[in-house]
Parts: C-alpha cells; sequence; structure tokens
C-alpha cells in the first residue's frame, strides 16, 4: 500500500454545499450524463461529472481551485438530463459560493451577503446608514428646485451621496482585486500548468467572450437566459455609462464654468427627459426590467428541469430587482410630484449600495470571478474555445 | 364452496408456469392472453442469457405440458374488461377481439398465400411485413392463423375464404364477451420494452441504424426480418463495429427510475451474437454499472469480458447523432480516461428496459409502487401478481417466481 493514497474529506465543506442550494449532491450515481450533454466544458478531463464526486468526497481544497467550477454557466442542461436528480448545475452554484467565501478579503461580509439568517443585517446597515445622513427626515420639509421635487434636496449629492458611494466602491474594488488575486494564486498553485504568454492578454478574450454573451448561447435547456442575461448586462453598462456623465454634468461645469452644451444639461439634477444622458437612462432602465423579468420568469418555469436555485440566488436577484424596481417608481413619482418618491428614492440608495458594498462577497461576485477564471483557463490552455 | 378455478392474466413465460403449475395440481385454469399466441415476450427473444439456448427450448415444454393436461381454456386475443366478487368466488367478464379464423385452421398457409394486403409486423418491431392472413411467427401456440381487422379489406376481398378448404375463415366474426366464474386471480402481465423515442439525446426514431434491444433480438434470430443476419436496418451491410449504450432510460427519473435488471445481460448475451457471427467484429458496451448479480450470471460476464473485442466503456452515452453513410456517432465522457469522447459505429442498440404493464390494471383499483410495478402486499384476496408485473427479472426467475405465486393461489382456492 505504498501508493495509496489517504482522502480526507472536510464533511463541514460538504455540509456547507448541501445547505447553500446543493441538497441533491448526494444523489449522484457518477453516470457522466452531465458532463456529454454539457455543451460549454473543455473536451479533456470536462465538468461537472468530477466535481459532483469531488463535493461528495469533501475535496475543498481541489474544488475550490478548479477554474471549472467558473467555465460552467449554470446552463442546467445537466440538471434537466440528470437521472437521478442530482442537479449538477445547482451544486457547481452552491460550490461557486464557497468560492467567493474562500478568497473574501472580509469573509464575515460574504456570511452576510448568503446566509438567510443574515438579511436582516444584509440592509438594517444601509438603512441606518442613509437615515443618519439624511438631512430631512420629515420629507414634507424638503425644498424645491425650482418649484419641482428634486431628489438631490432630499439627500444632497455631496458629500452624502457621493462620499458615500465613493468610499463603499473603492472597499468593493479594492475586495474584488484582492478576490482576484487571491482566486488565481489558489488555481495556480493547484494547476502546475504552465502558462502561456501574460496573464493580462488572456483578460481580453475572455472580456470579449463574456461581452458577446458567447458561452450562454451553447446553452439548451436555458437559451431564453441568455437574452434576459444580456439585457441586465447591458443595461447595468448602460447606467455606468450614466453615472460617469452624471458626474462631469455634476462637477464638470463647476470646473469649466459650462452651463449647457447643445441637449447636454450639466448642472444640479433633475435633468429634463429630453436629455441624452437622461435617455440612455430611461433606454437602460427599460432594457434592465426586460432582462430582469426574463430572467426571473425563465427560472420559475424552468425550475423543473433546471432547479429553482438558492437564497444564494434569491437574494441577489432581490438586490437587482429592488434597485430597478426603485429606480424606477422614484422617478415615476417625481414626475408626479408625489412626496412619497422621497421614500423610494430612499429605498433606493439602499438597494444601490447593498449592490456595490457586496459585489465581491455576493452572486455579483461572478463578474469579477468567472472573468478571472476565463482568463486562468485560456492562460493555461484548458479552455481555449 | 369456492370455485377451484385459476384465472391467469397473460400467457407469457410467467403466465404460462402458473397456468401448467396450477392444472397438473389439479385446478381448471383459465389462461387470458392479449396477442394471438402464448409466450409473450420470450417469443421474440433469439437466445436466453446466460445458458444460450433458444427460447423454444422452456416454451414448448409449457406448451406440451398444457395440452397434455387438458384443464386450461385459453383466450387468445382477449383481455379482462372486469373483475367483480372475492376471493374464492370472482365474476371475470373477458373480452375476445375476433381472430377470424376458427380453431379448423391447419396452418397450411393458404390464405397468407391468397392475401393481397400488407400490414407492418409488431412482432418485428415493424422492421418486416406480413399479408393481412398471417402466422404471427412459425412456433406460434396455438398454430392458428390470423387476420388483421384493420388491414383486411372484408367480405369485399374474401380471397382467403375462396383459398381455404376447411371453412376455416370468417370475415363476418364479431368482438364477444363472456363471463366466467373463477376462485383466484394471478396477473401475469408482464412489461413492454421502454419507448425509446421518448430519449430525446438518444437518437432513436431519428438516427439511422439506431435501434433497441429487443429489435437486436429479431435481428439476430432465425425467425427474425433478416432470417438471424445481423445486418443493419438502413442498409443490409453487416455490422462489425457495434456500440451497446446501457441503462437507455432505465436508472433514470425522466424515464424508469428503477433498474431493469435484464439489459446488461441482454447486451452481453448480444455481443456474443455478433461476435460468434462475425470474428472480426467490435463491440463497445457503455455502461454505468455492469450489474449482473449470481453466481452463473457474473461468470457470464467474465466469459463475455475474456474476448479482446469486446470492450467496455464507464460513462453513459448521452449523445447520438447520425454520422456519414448511416453510420452513428456516439459521445460520452470515458471516467477511467478522463475525457469526452466521441466514437462512430456501424450500429448502435439502445438498451432500453422494463416499462411495468401495472398502468393498466390502474383502473381497476390496483395498488402501484412509486415505480409502476404492482405493489403486491396491497393486493385484495384472492388476487396475486407475478413476474415481470411486480419486479423487473428474467426468464429463470419469472419461473420461479410464478410457480411460488400459483402455489399461493391454490391455497387460497382450499381456504374458502
Amino acid at each position: 500500500m505504498a501508493d495509496a493514497t489517504i482522502i480526507k474529506p472536510d464533511l463541514q465543506f460538504v455540509k456547507e454545499i448541501i445547505k447553500g442550494g446543493g441538497e441533491s449532491l448526494k444523489k449522484c450515481y457518477q453516470c457522466a450524463t452531465c458532463s456529454v450533454v454539457c455543451n460549454v466544458t473543455p473536451e479533456g478531463n470536462p465538468f461537472p461529472r468530477k466535481e459532483m464526486v469531488l463535493a461528495q468526497w469533501g475535496q475543498k481544497d481541489e474544488l475550490l481551485a478548479s477554474p471549472d467550477i467558473w467555465l460552467c454557466h449554470q446552463c442546467s442542461d445537466c440538471t434537466a438530463y440528470c437521472p437521478r436528480g442530482a442537479k449538477p448545475g445547482e451544486v457547481l452554484n452552491a460550490v461557486r459560493k464557497q468560492s467567493i467565501k474562500q478568497v473574501a478579503l472580509v469573509p464575515f461580509l460574504s456570511k452576510i451577503a448568503t446566509d438567510p439568517k443574515f438579511i436582516w443585517l444584509l440592509f438594517a446597515i444601509p438603512m441606518v446608514l442613509f437615515y443618519l445622513i439624511m438631512p430631512y427626515r420629515d420629507v414634507s420639509m424638503v425644498p424645491l428646485l425650482n418649484g419641482k421635487m428634486s431628489y438631490s434636496n432630499f439627500m444632497p449629492v455631496w458629500p452624502q451621496v457621493d462620499a458615500t458611494f465613493m468610499l463603499t466602491a473603492a472597499f468593493a474594488a479594492f475586495s474584488a482585486l484582492v478576490g482576484i488575486k487571491r482566486l488565481w494564486a489558489t488555481m495556480a498553485a493547484r494547476s502546475g500548468a504552465k502558462g502561456t504568454g501574460s496573464p493580462i492578454g488572456h483578460v481580453i478574450p475572455a472580456v470579449t467572450t463574456i461581452l458577446a454573451h458567447k458561452k450562454f448561447a451553447d446553452c439548451d435547456v436555458n437559451r431564453l437566459r441568455q437574452w434576459g442575461h444580456l439585457l441586465l448586462f447591458y443595461s447595468f453598462a448602460g447606467l455606468a455609462v450614466v453615472t460617469t456623465v452624471a458626474i462631469v454634468y455634476l462637477y464638470g461645469w463647476k470646473f469649466f464654468g459650462i452651463q449647457a452644451f447643445g441637449s447636454f444639461n450639466f448642472g444640479k439634477s433633475p435633468y429634463p427627459n429630453n436629455d441624452p444622458m437622461k435617455i440612455l437612462a430611461l433606454v437602460s432602465s427599460v432594457a434592465f426590467a426586460a432582462g430582469f423579468i426574463i430572467l426571473l420568469v425563465n427560472r420559475l418555469v424552468k425550475a423543473g428541469k433546471a432547479g429553482l436555485g438558492g437564497y444564494f440566488d434569491w437574494v441577489f436577484l432581490l438586490i437587482v430587482g429592488g434597485v430597478g424596481a426603485t429606480g424606477m417608481l422614484a422617478w415615476a413619482l417625481r414626475l408626479q410630484e408625489m412626496t412619497a418618491g422621497y421614500w423610494v428614492y430612499y429605498f433606493h440608495l439602499v438597494f444601490v449600495w447593498t449592490l456595490f458594498m457586496y459585489a465581491p462577497y455576493s452572486k455579483f461576485a461572478h463578474l469579477f470571478y468567472r472573468t478571472t477564471a476565463m482568463a486562468f483557463a485560456r492562460y493555461t490552455g484548458r479552455d481555449t474555445k | 364452496m369456492a370455485e377451484n378455478k385459476v384465472l391467469i392474466v397473460g400467457g407469457g413465460f410467467s403466465g404460462l408456469t402458473a397456468a401448467v403449475e396450477a392444472a397438473e395440481a389439479g385446478s381448471d385454469v383459465i389462461i387470458v392472453e392479449k396477442n394471438p399466441y402464448l409466450g409473450g415476450r420470450v417469443t421474440q427473444l433469439n437466445k436466453y442469457f446466460w445458458k444460450m439456448c433458444p427460447p423454444n427450448c422452456g416454451l414448448e415444454i409449457q406448451y406440451k405440458r398444457i395440452k397434455n393436461n387438458g384443464q386450461v381454456k385459453i383466450y387468445t386475443m382477449a383481455e379482462v374488461e372486469k373483475i367483480s366478487g372475492s376471493g374464492g368466488n370472482f365474476d371475470v367478464t373477458i373480452k375476445t377481439q375476433p381472430r377470424f379464423v376458427n380453431e379448423k385452421c391447419t396452418g397450411c398457409n393458404k390464405c397468407t398465400e391468397a392475401c393481397p394486403e400488407e400490414r407492418s409486423s409488431d412482432f418485428d418491431f415493424g422492421m418486416s411485413k406480413t399479408r393481412a392472413a398471417y402466422l404471427p411467427h412459425n412456433q406460434a401456440f396455438p398454430l392458428q392463423y390470423v387476420i388483421d381487422g384493420k388491414a383486411c379489406k372484408g367480405s369485399s376481398c374474401a380471397k382467403c375464404v375462396e383459398a381455404c378448404k376447411y371453412d376455416a375463415i370468417h370475415l363476418d366474426m364479431k368482438a364477444e364477451t363472456v363471463t366466467v366464474k373463477v376462485g383466484a386471480v394471478v396477473m401475469a402481465t408482464g412489461w413492454n420494452p421502454y419507448d425509446a423515442a421518448k430519449m430525446d439525446n438518444l437518437g432513436f426514431g431519428t438516427v439511422q441504424n439506431v435501434i433497441t434491444n429487443m429489435m437486436m433480438e429479431r435481428i439476430a434470430s432465425p425467425n427474425g426480418p433478416t432470417l438471424g443476419k445481423i445486418v443493419r436496418p438502413s442498409d443490409g451491410k453487416e455490422v462489425k463495429n457495434i456500440a451497446f449504450v446501457q441503462c437507455a432510460g432505465s436508472r433514470d427519473e425522466n424515464h424508469l427510475a428503477h433498474c431493469s435488471y435484464i439489459c446488461c445481460l441482454a447486451s452481453l448475451k448480444q455481443a456474443s451474437y455478433v461476435r460468434e457471427l462475425y470474428p472480426d467484429a467490435k463491440v463497445k458496451i457503455f455502461y454505468i454499472d455492469i450489474r449482473t448479480p449470481g453466481l452463473y450470471e457474473n461468470r457470464f460476464y467474465t466469459k463475455i469480458k475474456e474476448d479482446q473485442n469486446v470492450s467496455f466503456l464507464k460513462g453513459k452515452v448521452a449523445r447520438v447523432e447520425q454520422a456519414p453513410n448511416g453510420d452513428v456517432k456516439v459521445t460520452a465522457e470515458d471516467i477511467h480516461g478522463g475525457s469526452k469522447i466521441t466514437e462512430t459505429f456501424d450500429m448502435v442498440v439502445l438498451a432500453t428496459g422494463m416499462q411495468p404493464t401495472a398502468a393498466s390494471l390502474k383502473n381497476a383499483g390496483v395498488a402501484m409502487t412509486d415505480d409502476g410495478f404492482v405493489d403486491q402486499a396491497a393486493l385484495p384476496k384472492g388476487i396475486y401478481a407475478t413476474g415481470t408485473l411486480k419486479t423487473p427479472v428474467d426468464v429463470a426467475r419469472s419461473a420461479q417466481d410464478a410457480t411460488g405465486v400459483v402455489m399461493k393461489s391454490i391455497q387460497s382456492l382450499r381456504r374458502n
């Protein structure tokens, strides 16, 4: 028995996977249907069959150091064809949750973001925060701007909104960078494969694959999700542009003393609905709503075949949906001059802050870590498609 | 006083065994069989595993015992419509479809020769055609021709009536209903091959030269559509490179959740058909686990494994596609080898499993297990189930079970 390998199962890890949406894990009997029906796996050493046995045996280190858990896009073709109802798609999702937790800069934040026991804290922190910094708790006291409702009078852009969000975004960005670095190091240490070229050189093709949503196109059962995710993804991108432009609007005019340029309106919000920035915001909002509804309906309709997901998924959908719903409702209420809009706007800030703050700790982290793993897989020749 | 009569529903191997055992123990027996012949699925087989003898081996003995005994009444092309009463005294309604041929038939084949109409042979799973007046197969018992009411043009044609010298053909026969009294009922309605077209990733019905294991039995059988030559359906090419896809629908919650038990041994058996016929043929069996429980069954597996031209690959086939020239491309994960592989074969056999027939008895209030078999513990007094109606078993175990179950049914007659 000189060449025997002793396997040490991490039972706590198995329990966490089962608790985190992978309760069907133990049903797998290793038939490998999943690896065959999966259209996104590399041909050599394919997933997710091997991940299922590794997870059953509590092989935490090996699993969390594999880029494969992130190459999976949860098409759920595997889940639909699984003869045992073992739902490999759901299990891998639960494994990714553990991966996010493992590389987290502040693991407790990951707990808040993914553990149902802490849902109160998740929203209590920003609710208290914004309540404390808002100047008018009696919304009837909020002064009008040119005789109209203005959210920038309710919650001043500086320092309340911008200082809070800049600090939050900076912290989130730092957390994400640390997480990316840790994930890469873990994968590199385990893989032992020699990379080709510079790691950065592999990021660009990975990003273009993501931008084009190429991997989603290979899904069969969850085909519709490609469009839902695409719309949501680009609406986020659109809103990010809007936010950037808004900063220029706000601070640029002060800096250069410019009031307006064509139909671009510089200065304090709100801006008229024919402003290009406003139009982009509205288009993005519609795409956001459409994408969100597609994803939501798709998940519910396909639940029988693809699985319903766990708290990890639903809390993320809640935050994203909350951002969209409060944002659009606040806009509508302002146009109607209804002061209830102030409180809706307050909750909008709460949701947006939650989204930013927990980006590297919640399901949102897939944006960073899947990109990292896809680049790593290219770098090591694992996934060249 | 209870009727000393046992009703056997289904005349396959289980039903036949139950019938002869009951009759030889002194009870009257009625067999109700849906097909125009007895013997059930076994009649379609080429050979039994693991002894590799032809099915007539067992069937002829049972037929002989029935003939010699004289206490067995057989209704073919018949189904039980209703059972009422209770243990010891059941009233059974039996509905018989018209055969259009009576017992005066001598099997001279003149009607077939005269018949101008064709029908697809369900006995050969549609791989051959017969005339509308036909003999189900050359070992059919009772040896009596049948006229397919759907394919026959009736009295407007009547060429067979003219051809028959024995006044055996009556095209005006109608369905008949009879009521009989019995003391006990043994249900032995058996199994059907699972509908392979339901597995949308395995290509049955859409990819040429993908067949089921029961079709393979017919192809390999000397009285089959190719007279025992193993050639592929699309172009008659000799099958020199064949794949078997295990668990095609079995052990699968989306299809049959249970293990059908016979399919591993059937594929091993069929591998030997090909190997015996073509010394240079290659066989590949894709499996999850090879299940051959039992001493002789396992020896059979070991024996087939010794053949260098039969290889085994651990990993279930989950994709079957058409390749050029009628070949078939299958994809599986080679679990031991560690990669996804795609290989091309002349022909692919899906080892489909046993769809229990208990569902058809559900209306009669028969309790079923989650897998769709009869829940024998929940059966009313005087009614018994045997064979593949209860659980997937092979022929030998069907015979054993039927013998045991019929003993219980006879005891119930004596008890009343």
